[in-house]
């Protein structure tokens, strides 16, 4: 029962960088109804080019680093934007969805050449303090990866429904035509999303290193199929069901992890996505449709 | 303050506006009736920006808007109702005007992140004006999509309207109301005459164009087949015969 809760309470901790990710494929689905492939390959990009900090500056603290990836977060999603949507015509529905499966790729191959293929190793926080209740126990590296995760969906959550950048988003998700026509320009709305969802991939990409220790190539597809996961489990275009569905794949899949072993967890988060799909393909939180 | 020279928009081989001569003076309400599929609703796409026209001049205030992106018209001076209403229906009605009257104080330039959710007061003021003028002010905590019909429509006019626009083009905006809620869009469309703002509006319903338009124009197959005041439209052969689709009675 012990392990259980454990497995419970550790994958729920790293599920947030999962929801972090979910959020930024929901976001961008949300605002342009479009998916972005590229988003958790430029998620790991900005995660890796926060170690240039540690090139430029040895011994650099790894907040520095995290905020590096956070910022190169942002940069890379802009370049998403500039070179999968903005000049390739929207109205084509496969055309940006080749264009991101293109740019994963081309985010994966860079990340090989640049590294030479060799796993990265991360810098952590509070790695070595561990809090203990009886036998029950909470890595302070998974708890500090918690809380940037709950600041950052906190910080996104006021940008959306607290300031009038984000009023301008939520009314082009629900109603472009209406939304151009009451002064809001479309192009820029859009490539803010990217920005903003860049910023909270670099981050989750940071998390996650930190939490494993090592960044590797690797990492990039299944972290982009887990994003897709808890974006459906959530419901496409719902943030609080990305929220909620990253945490419940993250304990998911630690618990099948504690009970079947690393190599064979992953095949029950793909059978939770059938069961999904078949059984409540709208997610947990069926995003309300206030579009045409 | 509104001129269509030469306006025409194809589709394909289907020439929804043909050569449309149109002038609207400042302060007007202007009429714009037709049959179905005469180019009414194709005339104020064009005019709001959302198709481009084929060929032929829009001139705003003696301006050529034509190649004026969407999102400045409203900037110049345009608002618009739509037919098939759109509403951003998971805002407040609240929230509804506050997208429009903020972008009409300049979105862009002020920059999004200078003010947070609430507004100054003058924008709140202005608000609650045009919650009462529509009879909305005991739900403007309501979200859009949960409105009666009714109400949509009376929101959509006043998000329309939070823009303080100089040209409001309303399509059809009684399109599917009961003789009582018409009359009510006629007091108010009256209400708005001497206020500053020329409106066109595109209408099926008679009782409504006849009732508040200083002038009328007529169009059947994109082009305008009569113009006039409402007495003279009523009276006209070429306009009975376009509706009727029998001979001039």
């Amino acid at each position: 029962m012990l392990d259980f809760l454990q497995a419970v309470s550790d994958g729920v901790l790293f599920g947030a960088t999962y929801a972090l990710i979910g959020i930024g494929f929901t976001l961008v689905f949300g605002v342009m109804h479009k998916i972005n492939m590229a988003y958790a390959a430029a998620s790991v990009g900005g995660a890796y080019a926060g170690l240039l900090v540690l090139q430029v500056m040895a011994g650099a603290p790894p907040w520095l680093v995290f905020l590096g990836a956070f910022l190169a977060g942002g940069v890379l999603g802009w370049m998403v934007y500039a070179l999968c949507f903005h000049f390739i015509p929207l109205s084509n529905p496969l055309a940006t969805l080749m264009s991101t499966v293109g740019m994963l790729l081309l985010i994966d191959e860079v990340i090989v050449h640049v590294t030479a293929g060799m796993p990265q190793n991360y810098p952590a926080m509070f790695d070595d303090v561990m809090l203990r209740a009886g036998e029950f126990s909470m890595r302070g590296d998974l708890l500090l990866v918690f809380a940037v995760s709950v600041l950052a969906m906190i910080g996104l959550l006021a940008l959306l429904y607290r300031t009038s950048l984000g009023l301008a988003t939520r009314a082009v998700s629900q109603q472009p035509v209406a939304a151009q026509l009451c002064g809001i320009r479309l192009v820029r709305v859009n490539a803010l999303t990217f920005v903003v969802t860049g910023l909270l991939g670099g981050l989750a990409g940071a998390m996650i290193g930190a939490s494993v220790g090592t960044l590797s190539p690797l990492l990039t597809t299944p972290l982009t199929v887990k994003g897709l996961i808890v974006t459906v489990i959530g419901g496409l275009g719902s943030i609080p069901g990305a929220i909620l569905a990253g945490l419940l794949v993250g304990g998911f899949e630690n618990v099948l992890q504690l009970y079947r072993g690393v190599t064979e967890r992953d095949l029950y988060v793909m059978l939770l996505l059938f069961a999904f799909l078949t059984f409540r393909p709208g997610g947990l939180f069926a995003a309300k449709s206030g579009r045409d | 303050m509104l001129e269509l020279r030469s306006l025409a928009r194809h589709f394909g081989g289907v020439r929804a506006v043909d050569g449309l001569n149109l002038t609207v003076q400042d302060g007007q309400i202007f009429g714009l009736i037709g049959p179905n599929g005469s180019g009414k609703s194709t005339t104020v796409n064009v005019i709001a920006g959302l198709l481009p026209p084929t060929a032929g001049t829009i001139l705003f205030r003696g301006e050529d808007i034509g190649p004026l992106p969407t999102h400045r018209r409203l900037r110049a001076g345009i608002a618009r109702t739509f037919q098939n209403i759109r509403l951003f229906g998971q805002l407040s009605v609240w929230q509804n005007l506050w997208v429009a009257q903020n972008s009409a104080e300049d979105l862009a330039r002020r920059g999004f992140f200078t003010r947070w959710l609430g507004g100054q007061s003058g924008v709140r003021d202005e608000i609650a004006r045009l919650l009462e003028f529509s009879g909305l002010a005991h739900k403007q905590n309501e979200l859009a999509a949960n409105l009666a019909f009714g109400e949509q429509r009376r929101l959509e006019l006043a998000r329309a309207l939070a823009a303080r626009p100089k040209l409001l083009l309303l399509d059809e905006p009684a399109a599917g109301m009961n003789s009582e809620e018409v009359g009510q869009l006629r007091e108010r469309i009256l209400s708005l005459r001497g206020s500053g703002v020329t409106i066109l509006l595109v209408e099926h319903v008679m009782e409504l164009v006849m009732g508040v338009t200083d002038r009328i124009a007529v169009l059947n197959f994109g082009q305008k087949i009569a113009e006039g005041t409402p007495a003279e439209i009523q009276a006209h052969p070429a306009v009975r015969k376009a509706y009727l689709g029998g001979e001039a009675a």
